[in-house]
């Protein structure tokens, strides 16, 4: 019998609510739709006949063969991108490695699509590639095809698999390393027979994440996919849902596949974390090598590459877009226009702005609110009950979030549902909501397992209630990372395109959406000036929070 | 016939010398124990034996072969030295079952498959672990993880056997079982071997010759019973606090310890300076003249009572008491003056 009492049956009701409305309610009409065809007008009759439907489907095997091919090709790209920066940082003497660690980071501020844009900008007929320098026919075809597919969305991941490598080579005893140089071996032996393998899962691991991210990604195919006749599977989907002729089962049918890519991915990942921890938690001193002046010349110039293709080249782009008026054969001329048109009173732009940002900073506060009552619960929860919460607080985080937009539209719009919520603009905070509440729940989670439970137990022990345990012991020590949660969520959430395109009531735009809308129809400078202020706030707002912890840390 | 030969060793590390002028040879088919507080520069003698840490100054030979001659810019990378290391951390490769752990140092020697596999066996044999050879070094206990650590190093045959504090990490009865192993082990191989430890107990029983060292330099080396009899210093002396070191002056035909007592004059000692008397040379009485020391504490530890008493305003004096001693009780120091010894000031760097 343990004394402590933590957060009880409220707790853990309110969480199986809370949960269940976000994740649990959408995905469970999803399955259901995709066995039940007629469930929503109430009738059970053609069972499984979706299923029937898609493995008839013209091309099934082409578009699924696309997708694993494009995600492989994008995970193979990242690894031989990121790995040699993570060496760099964790193992090089390299002067002005924050710099370069910045410039990894540059990235994860660009939402894929608004790159893949950029990249159109400069690669199409006409486009800023052919006014300067001439771009030869086979490298255009190349580009708007496969190749640059991939190349667009590994330039947006190999950040991660760079920091990841760090990680990974920083956690390596290098003790390990002389074990093997005291028994004989040369450096090339201890690489491959001591480091690589043991580098193997945290490598394995990031690449898988690398992979889901791509075979979920929307924005991606949707904008690039799409111009170069490449069927993919998140970009199929939506067509389904949203182009006449509407096909839901078959749509739905598409999603869980989709989803059972993305699980089999994560079991994997589960797998090599688990085979990669249970090495110590100690620091090791790591031996840095020094590259020489040439190897710090190299090392720069690969940073430098990849900072120009990432993020260099694709923002001058979207800059020069949303300033030129027009481009004669005497150069550009430049205005301020489509900015002023994007803030005028009444426009589109500016309502887009409004409703992104209101959007955007109730889904955030939301988030971070009820993600750390969550992660405590969770944490503080024993028995069935808490891995039962875990999967269910796990499960929007690792599905596409194109599947729980189309669980969301199915769930909200059935007959049963008695408030009218979809097509209201409530609809789509609740959906981003459901989407990024288990982002905020994991950085709780983080924060809660490296909480001592005896603090708890001391306040009970004096005397204290449940709420005065959660607000003055729980909350203090969770509050950085639900501010960092906040932060997260109002960032995606500035940028979240999927759900918005298909969740939104007609005549309303988000700041993606108009973006999106905006490039399709064709007023490219609208849409760069759009892309150029969300990125713009979001750095804003990111900056004015690490300046405000920084300045807090100071002080303490 | 020395092996290897350390002289004149200095190492820096930023601006603190962590190695001040070292001199050590170690014999064949001996062990030297090398013992210190941490940060004494024990771990980076070894680290330079070993070809980890390069030396500032000095020279490092094997015999005739050069492994570190910072002069003439000469340096023996650590993979051709022929040694073998044990370390604190036991550093298994966790990917490799233990019998892959034990067999990598012979791959890289080009051994063909059978005489790996009869080497292998042989030395889990020596260290008792043949029954886990399939096993995954996570699956394995601290004991047994050091005792594959140990087969690992002696399956090549090293040249040299570094041991970095082995046992620590290890809990204290499992620490007393392997040190009785290792040292048969030792005996058995003729192995030479080098070993750093801050356990006085383990240099002792493991080192044919002990190095006590402190800031970096060697304070003493001399077998084991030489340097607990001997001490050149009062720092030798009470490392560990295993001795009491005394001011003393000989007057009036009387060796005289202010506020503790006198005892008969000892012609090999100079007219004052330092003595130093063993815990277990000086027992306490509580009847009799002149008891002018307080018992402080009188702690039961098993074999003896441990006594701290307290003379004039500050002296402390440590011995054997007696069963029943309270604190506050007068008590008077016992102990025949033969046994005491004499400090050098001259040899303390301190």
């Amino acid at each position: 019998m343990s004394p402590h009492r933590g957060p009880g049956r409220f707790g853990v009701i309110t969480a199986f609510l809370l949960l269940g409305t976000a994740a649990g309610y959408p995905l469970t009409v999803l399955c259901l739709q995709a066995v039940f065809p007629h469930l929503l007008s109430g009738g059970f009759g053609e069972i499984f006949q979706p299923f029937t439907e898609m493995i008839h489907t013209e091309g099934l095997g082409q578009l699924m063969g696309n997708s694993l091919a494009w995600a492989g090709a994008t995970t193979l790209l990242a690894w031989m991108l990121g790995i040699p920066c993570g060496w760099f940082l964790a193992r090089t003497r390299l002067p002005g490695k924050g710099l370069a660690r910045l410039t990894l980071l540059a990235p994860v501020m660009t939402p894929p699509y608004v790159g893949a844009l950029c990249y159109i900008l400069i690669f199409q007929t006409r486009g800023f590639g052919d006014r300067i320098l001439g771009i030869p026919e086979p490298i255009r075809e190349a580009f708007f095809g496969f190749g640059g597919i991939t190349l667009v969305m590994a330039l947006s991941s190999f950040g991660y698999v760079a920091l990841a490598a760090e990680t990974a080579f920083c956690a390596l005893p290098p003790r390990l390393g002389d074990a093997a140089r005291q028994l004989g071996a040369t450096r090339r032996t201890v690489a491959y027979r001591v480091v690589f393998p043991l580098l193997l899962p945290a490598i394995l691991n990031a690449g898988i994440l690398v992979f889901l991210d791509t075979l979920s990604n929307f924005g991606v195919p949707a904008v690039l996919g799409t111009r170069a006749d490449l069927p993919l599977l998140p970009a199929e989907i939506f067509r389904l849902v949203t182009s006449w002729p509407l096909n839901l089962p078959l749509a739905t049918a598409l999603s869980s596949l989709l989803c059972l890519f993305a699980l089999a991915s994560v079991a994997a990942t589960r797998r090599l974390t688990r085979e990669a921890n249970g090495k110590g938690e100690r620091v090791f001193q790591i031996r840095r090598i020094s590259l020489g002046l040439w190897g710090n010349v190299w090392a720069w110039l690969w940073f430098g590459l990849l900072f120009i293709c990432s993020t260099g080249l694709p923002y001058t782009a979207m800059l020069c877009m949303s300033l030129i008026e027009n481009w004669q054969e005497s150069g550009p001329t430049w205005t301020f226009n489509h900015y002023n048109a994007l803030f005028r009173a009444g426009s589109g732009g500016r309502d887009a702005l409004t409703n992104s940002l209101r959007l955007s900073l109730g889904a955030a506060t939301l988030c971070a609110g009820a993600g750390g009552y969550l992660a405590y619960v969770i944490s503080r929860t024993r028995s069935h009950t808490r891995h039962l919460l875990d999967a269910l607080g796990t499960l929007p985080r690792v599905l596409p979030k194109i599947i729980l937009a189309v669980g969301l539209i199915l769930a909200w719009n059935a007959p049963w549902i008695p408030l009218r919520i979809y097509g209201t603009p409530a609809m789509l905070l609740l959906a981003y909501i459901s989407i990024y509440i288990s982002d905020a729940l994991n950085f709780g989670a983080a924060s809660m397992s490296r909480m001592n439970q005896g603090l708890e137990t001391a306040a009970e022990s004096l005397g204290a209630g449940r709420l005065r345990v959660f607000i003055q012991v729980v909350l203090p020590h969770l509050a950085p990372a639900l501010g960092a949660a906040w932060l997260m969520t109002f960032i995606v959430c500035m940028r979240e395109l999927v759900a918005s395109l298909l969740l939104l009531p007609p005549g309303m735009q988000t700041t993606a959406t108009f973006v999106f809308n905006q490039f399709e129809q064709g007023d490219l400078a609208a849409a760069m000036a759009m892309a150029t202020v969300t990125i713009g706030l979001t750095t804003v707002v990111l900056i004015l929070f690490q300046s405000i912890s920084f300045f807090r840390t100071k002080d303490s | 016939m020395s092996t290897l030969q350390i002289q004149a060793a200095e190492v820096r590390l930023g601006n603190t010398r962590v190695l001040r002028g070292i001199d050590l040879n170690v014999a064949p088919q001996t062990c030297t124990a090398l013992l210190g507080p941490s940060g004494c520069g024990k771990t980076t003698l070894l680290n330079v034996i070993a070809g980890a840490v390069a030396l500032d100054k000095g020279s490092l030979y094997w015999g005739e072969q050069v492994l570190d001659l910072p002069a003439e810019k000469k340096f023996l990378p650590m993979n051709q030295r022929g040694f073998a290391m044990v370390f604190q951390d036991f550093s298994l490769w966790p990917h490799m079952t233990v019998a892959e752990n034990v067999a990598f140092g012979l791959k890289i020697r080009k051994l063909n498959r059978s005489d790996r596999e009869t080497k292998v066996k042989d030395a889990l044999q020596k260290v008792r672990m043949e029954k886990l050879a399939s096993r995954k070094p996570a699956s394995l206990s601290g004991g047994q993880q050091q005792r594959v650590s140990i087969a690992r190093a002696l399956a090549v045959q090293p040249k040299l056997l570094l041991f970095d504090e082995p046992l620590s990490a290890l809990d204290a009865k499992l620490r007393e079982e392997l040190k009785a192993e290792l040292k048969l082990l030792l005996l058995e191989t003729g192995q030479t071997a080098v070993y750093v430890t801050h356990d006085q107990a383990e240099a002792y029983t493991l080192g044919d010759q002990v190095a006590l060292m402190n800031a970096g330099r060697v304070e003493q080396i001399g077998a084991p019973e030489r340097i607990y009899h001997h001490p050149r210093n009062a720092y030798v002396a009470g490392f560990l606090g295993a001795a009491n070191v005394l001011p003393y002056r000989q007057q009036n035909g009387r060796l005289e310890i202010e506020d503790i007592g006198h005892w008969p004059v000892r012609k090999d000692f100079p007219e004052s300076g330092l003595c130093f008397l063993r815990r277990e040379d000086v027992h306490f009485e509580t009847v009799g003249e002149h008891l002018n020391g307080t018992c402080l504490i009188n702690q039961f530890l098993g074999s003896h009572y441990a006594l701290e008493a307290r003379f004039g305003l500050s002296q402390i004096l440590h011995g054997h008491g007696k069963p029943g001693l309270k604190p506050g009780t007068p008590v008077r120091a016992v102990c025949d003056v033969h046994k005491f010894g004499f400090l050098s000031p001259e040899n303390s760097y301190v």
